[in-house]
């Protein structure tokens, strides 16, 4: 840790730091600003006060300078931040973009933009999961028009697979959602999987806070129902619904097991016509699943409902389980205290991505090069390799 | 002299080869139907079809007996552009000089059931067809052209009803009795669905529309061909003959399932039902499918226990495929369709259009009809190829090859049965992202020279030709349909045309006949709009939505210095830029062309772009709201009827309104070269036009950005 950073986290005085180090506060700053190297002594002395948190490695990084924004730079995000306030969708346009950037300018300026945000707990925050072809879309288009004519303003993100060959993806054609795109209360991005670091899907909960900040306070967020975003996901939102199919068990759906259990409200869809019989019964098979033992985040039994995205039928009902659920949240506090822990969640998350970009980084440095190398020629076995470049990672 | 034997020519063969094997001389067709280099009578031996006689079932060589050699197919030639004045005029010139038949293109606006006034269609009017307001534009179109002596063909689904109707009416009001009418209306929805992409309605009640037409004509129209169950704008849009040939039997067998449901007998319309097939550059292949189909489709109507055995005949009409001409070298194109209408002739069609060289520039000028035209007179009067009927049956390869499409088309209708019907495939998207594959691999060999084009890949031209084109001020035609609109609906009796339209409606709700209702409402003077309007507000606008298939053209695309050259370019760009290259592909106005922008879109994606893909029909508004709030890099507008001219200011004008026109524009599609220059100075950044090389226009693209 930087010793600026270690002092500010324990709210310790310049001052009085410099006094227990026995040095003038002149010279402290002197090391903080990294004008001067402490010597050794005194590089000792600060280990050992600082918990051992900050390390005389710690004197020798300067790639955090750019971390501090000048005054222009201060000015520009004000008037970001306003832009946003005020809805501008080339903003949040752009916004979302800095926030999945691979780009740790990017990075950092998106950072220092939500810093600036005052967040609230408005909004509802709706993921929905579901086979492809279930109607994910269809049902955010018709229910999100349907809020929007009770005055919300509705946000959708959905995350498309990028391709494991080429990198490169199709956005959007398995969002189409034709009245709510051409809406002006409406706003929706479609996110490629994988950004540069492997996880735009993490992401997400950031390009929430700022749909939230533009005034949007139905946030729907689309996953396909088939992998392991769901727990992402899952860990956004402030609700989980699951769609299903009018069709038998979950061997029929083709969904996994594990997704069911973090439903929060399972919704039956496409009940019209030739297929509302079997949506009924698979309603009464699923409202009786014994293998659904687990509780809906609001500690009750897992709500199992029906609708028709095409006809629009069930919606009310659905609305109204969300309210209710959302107003049992609020009234025993676990809506704030979740999305605190979310938030946690969140950071654990963004470390979690660093690590890993500093990882993937990693591999285009000359020594790694260099082992691998040797890895490959059988010249060093692959767990010294392992340890060196764990050891390298830990002193840094 | 002793027997010979083909172990001997396989010597004799493999001698010549030298170091080569013999295995190097098959070859393996787009439909993955193995092609030996030499046919023997072993091969004809056993067969999956019966070849029989011409005139009689199951007609293979031919519906007709005597077949050309009593009379040759009728020259049809497919025409239309601006207004109806203009369009007859145009027609009238063809009729003078060879022309037998007609065949009306209608503008896209009329294709979607809009009037030339609605604010959808600024970009339409007048521009790919001819706009077709209402009954009076009827008339004017047939102006001095007796309906009861000329067949007219209609290229019409969307707004099917509305314009029969208006067709029926212009006839009884230039006193032909309906029952004289003679013609065809192709009424063939399923394939809009699938690649056309004229539908107006969902499939349900469109489904319904097609048997109230077969109904309608089949009591009161019994010259009329009720129904064009087309392969053709399949085969356009990326299908492989198989695929064409077994999707539109498939399509065949719906639409006699829907008639005989209605409760009428096989035999009162089936002999009505008329084919149309694309002819491209696979000669024999081609030839093949022909049969092949009249052979298929006995099979398939038998089934029903008709009695008239004209109910087993396969009727045809034929177009050269437009989608074979290119751009550039553009009098190549000539060679092309000579070849293509030959092998539509030797397949046995009853009529044909040729297309003109110009056909990846623009609409045909005068000039380039003439050619077209001529093409089959030449072929008709010239070659003597009409004096023999099907010359070409018994041929060991035409016939093995007529039994391996047989077998082939048949594995894909099974697939098609299997799923319930052609309705469910469509629904489930089958027939579509098959025939997407199709064109994304065919894309992939081009663009890697395994698949030659002369002109356009290989022995490119070093000299630019300037080729005059037809050009249309559509704003001048929009403006003038939109008065005349206006003066229509000034002159009319308002409440009776109320009265109709309300009339439309309940009649949808219910089960009467909507051709039948409409032919009154037309002769009312309502309008194509008011009367699909009408319909509309019972049934719903229909939206597509499919999705774009992904991997293979990367699958299929030779990785050279081009394709790495992306590579690096893209990798670059990640680092400058965070992400990767980003680009919207656009599709506006009632342009309904896809395949260029599927395959863009699916191809981009293969070589490492984010691609967003747009809805078909979106406005220029739409367009650039889905790019800023996606923070595209870049739009790709891809137009093919003509409507660039209006559609890309407009768009370039969102862009600035909401000021974003940081996001770049490129154009793609058959836009002519005239007109690249002022869309340069509007700011677009690069025009790709047809035969554009796609890891090419990718680098470009990386260089804009
Ligand atoms: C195939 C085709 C059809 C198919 C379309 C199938 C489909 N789903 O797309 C069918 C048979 C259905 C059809 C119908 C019609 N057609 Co048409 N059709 C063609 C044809 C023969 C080829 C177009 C094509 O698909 N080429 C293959 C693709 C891969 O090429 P491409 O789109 O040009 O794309 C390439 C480049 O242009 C570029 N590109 C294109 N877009 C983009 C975008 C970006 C971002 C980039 C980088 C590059 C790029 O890269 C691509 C790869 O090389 C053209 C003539 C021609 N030869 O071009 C006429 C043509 C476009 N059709 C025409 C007409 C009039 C029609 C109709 C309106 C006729 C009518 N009146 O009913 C109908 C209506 C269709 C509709 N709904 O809009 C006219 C348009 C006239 C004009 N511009 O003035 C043309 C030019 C023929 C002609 N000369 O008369 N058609
Ligand atoms: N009958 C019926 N079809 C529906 C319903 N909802 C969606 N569909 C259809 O199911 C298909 C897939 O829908 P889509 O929303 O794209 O599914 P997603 O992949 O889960 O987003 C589309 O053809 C929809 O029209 C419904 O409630 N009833
Ligand atoms: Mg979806």
């Amino acid at each position: 840790m930087k010793l600026q950073d270690y002092l500010r986290f324990r709210r310790i005085k310049n001052k009085t730091f410099a006094k227990l180090l026995n040095i003038s506060p002149v010279s402290l700053s002197r090391y903080i600003s990294g004008e001067r190297f402490p010597e050794k002594k005194i590089l000792i002395k600060i280990h050992n006060l600082s918990e051992g948190l900050v390390s005389p490695n710690d004197f020798c990084l300067q790639d955090d300078k750019n971390y501090d924004v000048n005054e222009s730079q201060k000015i520009e995000l004000k008037k970001f931040h306003q832009h946003i306030l005020s809805g501008s969708r080339k903003h949040l346009g752009k916004v979302i973009t800095l926030i999945e950037s691979s780009r740790e300018k990017d990075q950092i300026t998106s950072e220092k933009l939500l810093e600036l945000f005052k967040g609230n707990d408005k909004s509802i925050r709706i993921g929905i999961t579901g086979v492809p072809g279930v109607g994910k879309s269809t049902f955010i288009e018709s229910f999100g028009m349907k809020l929007i004519r009770k005055g919300f303003k509705v946000a959708v993100l959905a995350v498309d697979p990028s391709s494991r060959f080429s990198g490169g993806s199709i956005l959007g054609d398995k969002t189409r959602m034709e009245k709510l795109s051409v809406n002006k209360n409406a706003f929706i991005r479609p996110s490629p999987s994988s950004g540069h670091l492997g996880g735009v899907a993490k992401r997400t909960s950031e390009s929430i806070l700022c749909l939230e900040e533009a005034g949007f306070n139905i946030i729907f967020v689309e996953t396909m129902g088939v992998g392991q975003a769901e727990t992402e996901v899952y860990d956004m939102v402030d609700i989980f619904l699951v769609l299903l199919l009018p069709a038998g068990g979950d061997e029929l759906q083709g969904i996994k097991k594990g997704i069911i259990e973090m439903a929060d409200l399972i919704i039956v869809n496409k009940a019209d016509g030739e297929l509302k019989k079997s949506a009924e019964i698979t309603q009464r098979e699923y409202k009786n699943a014994s293998h659904i033992t687990n509780k809906s985040r609001i500690n009750e039994d897992i709500g199992v409902m029906i609708c028709s995205s095409l006809n629009q039928s069930g919606f009310e009902n659905v609305w109204k389980y969300i309210l209710k659920f959302i107003d049992i949240r609020k009234k025993n506090n676990a809506f704030i205290n979740e999305r605190n822990l979310q938030k946690i969640n969140r950071m654990w998350g963004l470390v979690d991505l660093k690590v890993k970009g500093f990882v993937k980084n990693l591999s285009s440095r000359k020594f790694v090069q260099e082992l691998l190398k040797n890895v490959k020629i059988n010249n060093l076995s692959m767990y010294r390799a392992v340890k060196m470049i764990s050891n390298y990672i830990i002193k840094k | 002299m002793s027997k010979i034997n083909i172990k001997d020519w396989i010597n004799s063969a493999e001698k010549e080869l030298k170091e080569k094997k013999l295995e190097e001389l098959f070859w393996e067709t787009p439909e993955g139907i193995k092609v030996k280099p030499l046919y023997t009578e072993d091969d004809i031996k056993q067969l999956n079809h019966e070849i029989g006689l011409p005139g009689l079932p199951p007609y293979t060589r031919g519906p007709r007996a005597t077949m050309y050699a009593n009379r040759p197919w009728t020259i049809r030639q497919y025409a239309g552009f601006s207004t109806a004045e203009e369009s007859n005029k145009f027609y009238k010139e063809g009729l003078k000089n060879g022309v037998m038949g007609l065949s009306v293109a209608f503008d896209l606006a009329t294709h979607r059931g809009y009037d030339s006034d609605h604010q959808r269609v600024v970009a339409d009017v007048g521009n790919a067809g001819v706009a077709i307001d209402s009954v009076e534009d009827m008339n004017k179109l047939f102006d001095g052209i007796p309906l009861e002596k000329m067949s007219v063909s209609m290229t019409m689904n969307g707004a099917v009803i509305p314009v029969l109707a208006c067709f029926i009416a212009s006839g009884l009001n230039q006193g032909c009795p309906i029952e004289k009418l003679t013609g065809t209306i192709q009424n063939d929805i399923l394939k809009e669905f699938m690649v056309r992409n004229t539908f107006i309605f969902p499939p349900e009640p469109s489904m319904r529309i097609v048997a109230d037409i077969i109904e309608f004509t089949s009591k009161k129209m019994p010259k009329f061909n009720s129904i064009s169950i087309s392969g053709y704008h399949m085969q356009e849009a990326g299908a492989n003959q198989v695929q064409e040939l077994a999707y539109t039997l498939a399509d065949g067998k719906e639409y006699l399932e829907a008639a005989l449901k209605r409760g009428l007998d096989i035999d009162d319309f089936a002999p009505r039902l008329s084919f149309f097939w694309s002819i491209g550059m696979n000669f024999f292949m081609e030839i093949a499918k022909m049969r092949a189909a009249r052979f298929m489709w006995s099979e398939i109507v038998k089934k029903f226990n008709p009695k008239n055995s004209r109910s087993l005949a396969l009727r045809t009409h034929c177009q050269t495929s437009g989608v074979s001409l290119m751009e550039q070298d553009a009098y190549n194109n000539i060679v092309r369709t000579t070849v293509e209408a030959m092998a539509a002739v030797l397949g046995g069609t009853q009529s044909l259009h040729t297309n003109s060289f110009d056909e990846a520039l623009a609409l045909p000028t005068t000039f380039s009809a003439r050619i077209a035209r001529n093409t089959q007179l030449i072929l008709s009067e010239e070659t003597g190829i009409t004096n023999v009927i099907d010359p070409l049956a018994g041929s060991y390869y035409l016939e093995s090859l007529t039994s391996s499409m047989v077998v082939e088309a048949n594995k894909l209708i099974s697939e098609i049965d299997d799923v319930g019907g052609m309705v469910k495939a469509i629904e489930m998207g089958i027939p579509k992202m098959r025939i997407e594959e199709s064109s994304a691999k065919r894309q992939a060999k081009v663009d890697s020279e395994e698949q030659i084009i002369v002109g356009v890949n290989k022995y490119k031209p070093t000299q630019k030709q300037d080729i005059n084109i037809l050009s249309i001020d559509n704003d001048k035609v929009r403006k003038k349909q939109i008065s005349a609109l206006n003066e229509l609906k000034k002159s009319r009796d308002n409440k009776i045309v109320d009265e109709y339209i309300e009339k439309i409606s309940e009649v949808a709700r219910g089960n009467g006949n909507l051709l039948e209702i409409c032919v009154e409402a037309a002769k009312n003077f309502c309008t194509v709009g008011e009367m699909t309007g009408a319909m509309e507000k019972v049934f719903g606008r229909h939206t597509l939505s499919s999705k774009t298939i992904s991997g293979v053209y990367g699958k299929n695309v030779k990785s050279n210095e081009k394709i790495s050259s992306v590579n690096t370019h893209i990798q670059n760009f990640i680092d400058r830029k965070g992400r990767r290259p980003r680009m919207l592909v656009v599709k506006m106005g009632q342009d309904g062309h896809d395949r260029g922008a599927k395959l863009i879109a699916t191809a981009f994606a293969d070589l490492g772009f984010d691609i967003d893909v747009g809805p078909l029909f979106q406005t220029p508004d739409e367009a650039a709201k889905q790019a800023i709030e996606n923070d595209v890099h870049i739009i790709g507008v891809s137009t093919l009827a003509a409507g660039h001219k209006t559609l890309v200011p407009l768009l370039i004008k969102a862009l600035k309104n909401n000021d974003a026109d940081g996001i770049k524009v490129i154009c793609g599609g058959v836009i002519p070269p005239q007109d690249y220059s002022d869309l340069y100075k509007l700011g677009v950044s690069k025009v790709f036009g047809p035969g554009t090389n796609i890891p090419e226009a990718a680098i470009e693209i990386m260089d804009i950005l």
